[in-house]
């Protein structure tokens, strides 16, 4: 097997349980634990009360394509392989929304609006990470 | 407020060559562009005591700090009043703005905005975590907004298109413009340039290349006695709302709704007396988006608004006189060539592509990813 050449993500602290939610192959997102609003990517405080308190909640994994963009031009060499890709914008039934790519869909049925779900890639042996297919 | 600002005015402009072939040293264009401004301006470097912007000449040592104090000694001046404006592509706009702020409060007398840029665009990989394993480098994004747009309110990629073709319009009446000699272009040109973050096109995104410029304000009592009539802002208002766009309530509406009331309101202006108007255009999908945000259309018209003929050169809104980032340049702080080509548009210096009896002018523009709104409007004395 070859070795993975894409970007990996580098975590932080705070990001690291998302990322370790994804190895498990869950989606975990930041719940307040003071107003019960969810929040993504990972912040330190929430934006609508400010508390500092958080426990992470798993989402569906369900959600629609919000938008996307066809990349026909790579912003690295350990993508030229794959042009032309979708990256996704999607939303997910909880309101959350992620960047992503779409897979397992020919060019020509992506459409905004469209049902997806998550999909897990084991990319690496320490790391996954999640992408969305046609629901 | 209005009358505050009216306190300042902007006297001195300058623009470097901009220039696809890379090369120029920063601190050699910086030279260029605060002797330039001056120049233009018709000041002495001695009456320079505000700086906001970079200084390349502090690269090193202690100086690397102390921008600005690097900056009264090489220049011979003394800066009094310094501060920093970090808003990606409008940094140098920003600036502007808040120049006049702060001469117009008696803070400093004259305040010079220097703008360098080097090479910079399209084509970096995110670097955030979130991006970069899904190979999204973070100007797709507007891939992204066009796609939603079309989706939403039936945005054609002719209609894309047409907003590159009219900044070439007017990118081949402006001998400054990186792609003037490239004469014209058609929609069908655009159409047919390679596809990059579909539905842009080549032609769609804005170009890469070298530059730089800077803006000089002083107070309204001392532009009496200098070359140019003074330009003044009349209303202006800035916003940073949004930075992950995971989180914006819409992907096809940005703050420039309200920087856009907000602005107007001050400068005591309706949308029918603009007559020219400088809206940034890293992409061609932005104009259109923010055209509908500052209320110049019903949101989900900027397709059509912009097929109607009202933005080009013998229009009612002559929009993008230089040919914009699409076809004038793109270098640093480009919202810089904004205020410059709209002060030009006021003096009445702008040649081949002058707006007649241009007496008011806007300018908008959006920072990274609409991580960032702010809007002007300039008047002639």
């Amino acid at each position: 097997m070859t070795q993975y050449q894409k970007p990996l993500p580098e975590p932080s602290s705070l990001t690291q349980p998302f990322w370790d939610g994804v190895k498990q192959h869950k989606l975990l997102v930041q719940k307040c634990s003071s107003c019960s609003k969810l929040r993504h990517t990972p912040k330190p405080l929430c934006p609508h009360c400010l508390s500092q308190e958080f426990t992470w909640a798993p989402l569906s994994g369900q959600g629609q394509l919000y938008s996307y963009t066809v990349m026909h031009r790579s912003p690295a060499p350990s993508f030229d392989g794959d042009l032309p890709y979708v990256v996704a914008l999607v939303e997910l039934k909880e309101g959350i929304r992620m960047i992503s790519n779409l897979v397992h869909c020919p060019l020509d049925k992506v459409r905004v609006g469209m049902p997806v779900k998550v999909v897990y890639e084991d990319v690496t042996k320490e790391a996954s990470i999640f992408k969305f297919a046609p629901a | 407020m209005k009358d505050l600002l009216k306190k300042a005015a902007i006297v001195g402009i300058y623009q470097t060559a901009q220039t696809r072939a890379f090369g120029r040293r920063s601190s050699e264009m910086f030279i260029e562009v605060v002797k330039g401004v001056l120049d233009d301006a018709g000041m002495s470097v001695k009456e320079v005591d505000g700086l906001i912007g970079p200084n390349p000449l502090a690269t090193e040592g202690e100086a690397r700090g102390f921008p600005s104090t690097a900056f009264s000694e090489f220049f011979g001046t003394h800066i009094r009043y310094t501060q920093q404006t970090p808003a990606g592509t409008q940094t140098g706009s920003m600036g502007v703005l808040h120049a006049v702020e702060a001469v117009a409060a008696g803070l400093a007398q004259a305040v010079i905005v220097p703008n360098v840029g080097g090479r910079e665009g399209p084509g970096v990989v995110g670097r955030d975590e979130w991006e970069s394993p899904y190979g999204l480098p973070r100007v797709a994004y507007y891939g992204m907004m066009a796609r939603k747009h079309m989706a939403e309110y039936g945005t054609t990629s002719a209609q894309l298109a047409r907003v590159a073709v009219i900044a070439r319009k007017h990118a081949a009446l402006n001998p400054a413009a990186v792609m003037h000699s490239r004469g014209p272009i058609t929609v069908e040109d655009v159409l047919d340039s390679r596809m990059i973050y579909d539905p842009l096109h080549l032609l769609d995104c804005c170009i890469v290349n070298e530059g730089a410029g800077a803006v000089l304000v002083t107070t309204a009592e001392r532009a009496r006695s200098l070359k140019h009539k003074p330009v003044h802002v009349l209303g202006l208002a800035e916003s940073f709302a949004i930075m992950d766009l995971y989180n914006v309530p819409s992907l096809t509406a940005t703050d420039g709704r309200g920087t856009g009331q907000d602005a107007f309101a001050m400068a005591g202006v309706s949308h029918a007396d603009i007559d020219v108007a400088q809206i940034s255009d890293h992409f061609t999908i932005n104009p259109i988006i923010e055209l509908e945000d500052l209320g110049f259309c019903k949101k989900g018209d900027g397709g059509p608004y912009v097929e109607s003929g009202v933005l080009e050169l013998g229009g009612k809104m002559p929009m993008n006189t230089n040919g914009g980032y699409l076809s004038h340049s793109h270098s640093g702080g480009p919202g810089i060539y904004d205020i410059i080509e709209l002060v030009r548009q006021l003096r009445g210096e702008a040649g081949a592509r002058q707006v007649r009896n241009a007496s008011v002018g806007l300018f908008h523009g959006v920072g990274g990813m609409f991580n960032s709104a702010h809007t002007a409007i300039l008047a002639r004395e």
